[in-house]
């Protein structure tokens, strides 16, 4: 079933730069790129070939209808009776949380995401992506030979996990800092304890001052 | 006794015969048929892709569709709507330019896209299909060329399919004076200088500029595109009108 949607012509200042076609068309090399990184991406996709789905990013106020077929995906702007087979319609926020496919039945329930449709096309765009494994070793070997490759991948791998383990101790650092209750002003004790020490005190000193003053009359 | 024996038309500025412009415009297309991609390149600074862009997306192309890409020279369209009308649709990559259509051919076969492309050497005022053929008609950057316009939007409308549509990608009249200057100092100025260095022919690109000042302005197109039948007839101006994209449908 296809779905008819009308929208709103785009802006004279929006055609005149083209901006959202030229975001577009990188966009679409990049993951062409990662489809031919990662050739079981084909398969995964194949299913859902020469369906259109719209996706419609609500705070960028762009509706995007993106087609696979012919091994390639083809992104376009969809401003204008753009037919689809499937289109959901969230804020950008909520479509990068679909990388996890378990997530699209929770943020419809949500209502922050909006399907109309097929859901499957949906779900399979979102497995498919979410599980790109791209195998750099390989990919890197093609330019600079074998062990190369591996050596700067195992290199470039370390240094993602000491990344990691600094950014993990960095962010424990500032947990302590910003939660833990850190001893900046006397416990309640201490004070009620003081103030205790204090009136005895008071009290001390005016049993004096009366002795003082009870000896001067007396001389 | 022979009509109008003294017909004329024009050519960029100058006027000629009816009968010489076709094969006048042949020359020009035969002159840069080889280095066509690689000036639109330089000339639009890359622009023109994301005007195809634009038309593309606007085609409402699905699978299995029958689509003539009009003028379609090089193949830039034909090739993205090969791909998405699959192995169920058809494209027809038409031109009356031989050599344009010989570049075409070489350009899509590397890119590996055959099966659903046709090539066919056609006049677009006397299109060789039957009525009701096509979904999708698109001639980007070709009316302007053609002798009587008129007349090919007729034709075009005879062969499109009932809820098929035309889409016309053309130069046409920027909307703002400032622009227009700045776009006629390019035009007339740097475009064939460009020409002369790149393709060693100044003369085609004096043409190209001098036939888009000619060419019908949004509205007049409009309203030509009515007047051959075509229903919901719109445009859409792109960078600030220099180029605008028509479309119409046929019910």
């Amino acid at each position: 079933m296809a779905l008819e949607e009308h929208s709103k012509e785009q802006p004279a200042a929006g055609s005149f730069f083209m901006l959202p076609s030229f975001v577009l068309s990188l966009i679409e090399q990049v993951l062409n790129q990662a489809l031919k990184l990662d050739p079981s991406l084909l398969d995964k996709l194949k299913t859902v070939e020469h369906q259109r789905l719209l996706v419609e990013v609500r705070d960028w106020q762009q509706k995007i209808a993106i087609t696979y077929a012919n091994q390639q995906l083809h992104l376009y702007t969809a401003f204008e009776h753009a037919d689809a087979d499937c289109m959901i319609s969230a804020n950008i926020d909520t479509l990068l949380a679909l990388k996890n496919p378990a997530m699209l039945t929770q943020l419809i329930r949500q209502d922050k995401l909006d399907l109309q449709g097929d859901l499957n096309i949906a779900q399979h765009y979102s497995s498919a992506f979410s599980s790109v494994e791209i195998d750099w070793p390989e990919q890197l070997a093609k330019h600079i030979g074998d062990a190369p490759a591996q050596q700067l991948y195992l290199h470039l791998q370390s240094l993602k996990q000491q990344g990691k383990k600094a950014k993990s101790q960095l962010d424990n650092t500032f947990i302590s800092v910003f939660q833990d209750e850190l001893a900046i002003t006397i416990h309640p004790l201490e004070l009620e304890q003081f103030k205790q020490q204090n009136r005895a005190l008071k009290g001390h000193v005016a049993a004096i001052e009366q002795r003082i003053n009870a000896l001067i009359k007396a001389l | 006794m022979n009509e109008n024996p003294e017909k004329t038309t024009h050519f960029g500025y100058k006027t000629v015969a009816e009968t010489e412009k076709a094969s006048m415009v042949a020359d020009v297309f035969h002159s840069v048929a080889t280095k066509y991609d690689v000036m639109n390149d330089l000339m639009s600074f890359g622009i023109h892709r994301l005007w195809k862009r634009q038309t593309i997306a606007s085609s409402g192309i699905r699978k299995g569709h029958h689509v003539l890409d009009l003028a379609g020279g090089t193949g830039d369209l034909t090739a993205k709507f090969s791909q998405l009308v699959g192995d169920t649709g058809q494209v027809v990559l038409g031109d009356i330019n031989s050599s344009m259509l010989k570049v075409g051919r070489e350009k899509l076969h590397n890119l590996g896209l055959v099966g659903n492309i046709d090539y066919v050497q056609m006049n677009a005022e006397a299109l060789p299909f039957p009525d009701n053929s096509f979904d999708l008609i698109t001639i980007a950057f070709g009316l302007r060329n053609v002798t009587d316009q008129n007349k090919a939007l007729r034709s075009m409308y005879r062969i499109l399919k009932p809820g098929g549509r035309l889409l016309i990608l053309e130069f046409s009249k920027p909307e703002q004076e400032l622009l227009s200057k700045a776009y006629d100092f390019y035009s007339f100025n740097i475009l064939p200088t460009m020409g002369k260095l790149v393709a060693n022919d100044s003369e085609s690109y004096q043409y190209l500029a001098e036939s888009i000042r000619m060419h019908p302005d949004q509205e007049t197109l409009k309203a030509m595109m009515v007047e051959a039948g075509f229903e919901q007839a719109t445009y859409q101006n792109l960078t600030g009108g220099i180029v605008a994209l028509h479309r119409g449908f046929k019910y």
